[in-house]
């Protein structure tokens, strides 16, 4: 069985719709304007920026930083309770945004603000893939 | 873009509105009170403080959990009075000062005289009435959790919302847990000279780093108590404050920013709300922060401390660790702070209680353990609403 089989998957809004069918096929997207060319999330009806109302959902670089981490050593849901302690980060991408996600693939005391890192793809229950990051090179 | 502020010339509401009564609950563990009849408590004890009946009162602006529907109303109808003007608010810890600003604007408007002004929470009963109830320990109701970007990386509950905030502000301005145990500490000290006060028992450095870590870099002592408790305050004109039982402590001045963008965006988790609702609150007031003797800084978590203390300019930015570790904010230092014990050591009741001591302090009516010397001002600070608006409010004693 999968082992993250418990986690809760994420309920898609209708503006986050996009964002999740691509990671389904381990790609991660942004909104991005097509006036001003700036990226943003979470979406909303026009860019933020420049007020512009037409975007389109373009790939990332997949790249960015850890903007910062937290060590989670509390188990606040039961599909958690074998992860404790597990990071939960701010990480900034390239292109700008910043997104809630876990660093793995290295130890939770090994982390550090600032830190470049890369996108990689977890799977869920019911084909759910969620992007995590992890230390480059 | 930021259209400047225009309040140049003195603010026509400076020092002409008061605080006139204040109360508490019972605070901690108070089982078979739910959040109403806490506030209940916490009202008609600011009643009585005040010599006031219900029936003096024209005004109710209120908040408890978020899933307590027309609070005030429910409040209303518990002290048997219609009102003129009456709201529940809705920006978390900042709605606290933010009932009191909005008592002063809706009496300045000539909505109504004299408005009592409170929060009640059940947060303590709520998670241990129970053994299911254990696990929720949220006041938000369930389907207003988050439902993406969020549970599916084990992102739940405050700590570790803020705790993010705590290490941005470590890795850029060289904070330690040392220092987040300073703050933990004098509160702590406060709070064993307040009877009232949940915590009882000394804290220890030692204390602090033998405690689990919740969401590492914050620990239990970094965060604030799970209580039951409610706070309330009377609000009224100076000139009908002079007619009352209580010293008056007059509003000098208040401000509120709300850092919209997001926590995870911009600066916010390093540079708080507190910046922008302060700078409004000293220019209302006509003071500096050094004219401040006593604050009351919201304290749900040690680093949000260190953070405003910053933001409001007590210290430079970078520099709030330091500031705390020199004794800064135990009573007797240069800013005596958090004087009942605070959230982290008195009782969490989402900044009302901040109110309350404040005005408590500026009475002088404390033995002398636990009264600021002299105190003729104060600073209090209200933060939340998802860790992004902001309520500032500057009192003076009004004898």
């Amino acid at each position: 069985m999968n082992e993250n089989f418990d986690i809760p998957v994420p309920v898609p809004s209708s503006e986050t719709e996009p964002f999740w069918a691509a990671a389904r096929e381990a790609r991660l997207v942004l909104p991005r304007c097509d006036a001003c060319g700036g990226h943003w999330f979470p979406p909303s009806l026009a860019c933020p920026r420049c007020g512009f109302e037409r975007y389109s959902w373009v790939p990332a670089s997949g790249r960015g930083t850890v903007f910062s981490f937290v060590v989670y050593h509390r188990v606040y849901h039961r599909a958690f309770k074998e992860k404790v302690p597990y990071v939960v980060a701010v990480i900034e991408l390239e292109e700008g945004p910043r997104l809630i996600s876990n660093v793995v693939g290295i130890a939770p005391e090994k982390v550090r603000c600032d830190m470049p890192v890369s996108v990689v793809f977890e799977v869920l229950r019911d084909g759910f893939r969620i992007p995590k990051f992890t230390p480059l090179g | 873009m930021t259209i400047p502020c225009s309040i140049e010339s003195e603010p026509r509401q400076r020092d002409r509105y008061a605080i006139v009564g204040v109360g508490n609950s019972d605070l901690g563990r108070v089982p078979g009170k739910d959040s109403l009849a806490l506030l209940e408590q916490a009202m008609r004890r600011a009643l009585a403080d005040a010599g006031l009946r219900p029936s003096d009162i024209d005004g109710i602006v209120s908040r408890g959990p978020d899933d307590v529907y027309s609070h005030h109303q429910r409040m209303g109808q518990r002290l048997g009075i219609n009102a003129r003007f009456s709201t529940s608010l809705d920006n978390g810890g900042a709605s606290q000062i933010l009932g009191v600003v909005l008592a002063v604007m809706a009496i300045d408007a000539g909505l109504c005289s004299t408005v009592i002004c409170g929060y009640g929470r059940n947060s303590w009963s709520r998670t241990h009435a129970t053994r299911e109830a254990r696990v929720q320990a949220e006041l938000i109701p369930n389907e207003q959790l988050p439902r993406e970007f969020a549970p599916e990386y084990g992102y739940y509950g405050a700590v570790g919302t803020h705790a993010l905030g705590a290490r941005r502000h470590m890795h850029e301005y060289g904070t330690t847990r040392e220092h987040l145990a300073q703050v933990a500490i004098s509160f702590r000290e406060h709070a064993l000279r307040n009877p009232e006060a949940v915590m009882k028992e000394p804290l220890s450095r030692e204390d602090y780093f033998a405690a689990r870590f919740i969401a590492d870099p914050y620990g239990l002592y970094d965060c604030s108590l799970n209580s039951d408790g409610a706070g309330a305050v009377i609000v009224t004109s100076a000139e009908r404050a002079r007619d009352l039982k209580a010293p008056p402590v007059l509003i000098r001045g208040f401000g509120t920013f709300n850092n919209l963008r997001g926590w995870t965006a911009d600066r916010n988790m390093v540079e708080t709300a507190a910046k922008g609702s302060g700078q409004t609150a000293y220019r209302m007031a006509g003071f500096t922060p050094d004219e401040i003797d006593t604050a009351q800084i919201y304290d749900c978590f040690t680093g949000m401390v260190i953070a405003q203390l910053e933001d409001y300019g007590f210290c430079a930015k970078g520099e709030g660790g330091p500031f705390v570790a020199s004794g800064a904010l135990k009573l007797g230092g240069r800013l005596p702070a958090n004087t009942s014990g605070g959230q982290l050591s008195e009782a969490h009741v989402e900044g009302m209680l901040q109110i309350v001591e404040a005005a408590r302090q500026l009475r002088h009516t404390y033995p002398a353990e636990r009264q600021v010397a002299g105190a003729e001002t104060a600073l209090v600070s209200g933060h939340g609403g998802n860790t992004v608006c902001h309520s500032t409010l500057i009192l003076r004693a009004g004898r």
